[in-house]
């Protein structure tokens, strides 16, 4: 199993209840396993609507998580 | 010199113009962004703005590399502003200097644009009524006053 803890932002933080989120997931889980399984439910958005970064840089997808990875769930940004 | 950063206390334009002096630059531009009091028509007391700001600032350095590499400008300051704004204060600075006017003021307006569209900041609307919402939330309460 990989520690993964998984970081909020915006309407995606209002929605999980909180800032971030610490899981448990099974050797070779992507980011958009990891969306799908445990996110999506609560979330209640397609994986389409937002973007991820692993340990601060933008990752795809399909990107396989490493033990104690640091997700990053982005919304569609509004900054300026 | 160049200033990349998301901070939690007041936009100084000083610090930016002093950055981007250079003796061989011939033309500088600056864009402020302030918070105002609408939007889409709705009457709005505020803004709070929340950044994942390591990703936030790699993303800006990365659009400040862009931004010397395109338009061949000198020095670049981007600084964004995060927690709570009331109406006027500044959101978000850009400036650029640059050895002529026309790429200053083009690499000021992609630096702006490109941190609208790219980097991992969000803001959320203080309604005058008292309703709050993030911007692009799905959910978001409709322009219409509740009754």
């Amino acid at each position: 199993m990989r520690d993964i803890t998984v970081l909020f932002f915006s309407y995606a933080a209002d929605r999980m209840n909180g800032r971030s989120r610490r899981y448990a997931v099974a050797d070779g889980t992507t980011v958009e396993t990891l969306f799908n399984e445990k996110l999506a439910p609560v979330l209640g958005d397609a994986i389409g609507q937002f973007r991820f970064s692993v340990n601060a840089a933008w990752a795809d997808p399909s990107r396989v998580l490493a033990d104690g990875d640091e997700v990053a769930v982005i919304p569609p940004v509004s900054g300026g | 010199m160049d200033i990349i950063r998301v901070q939690d206390r007041a936009i100084e334009m000083g610090e930016a113009l002093e950055a981007i002096q250079d003796p061989a630059v011939g033309g500088q531009a600056l864009f402020l962004g302030t918070v105002r009091n609408h939007f889409e028509g709705r009457p709005s007391w505020g803004l709070f703005y929340e950044a994942y700001q390591e990703l936030a600032e790699a993303e800006m350095a990365a659009i400040a590399a862009e931004l010397k590499a395109e338009f061949g400008v000198s020095h670049v300051v981007m600084v964004h502003r995060v927690g709570e704004l009331a109406l006027g204060e500044s959101a978000v600075l850009v400036a650029v200097s640059s050895a002529h006017r026309e790429e200053a003021l083009k690499a000021c307006q992609a630096g702006i644009d490109r941190i609208k569209a790219r980097v991992p900041i969000w803001k959320k609307e203080r309604w005058a009524d008292g309703a709050t919402d993030w911007h692009d939330d799905p959910d978001a309460s409709s322009g219409e006053t509740p009754l």
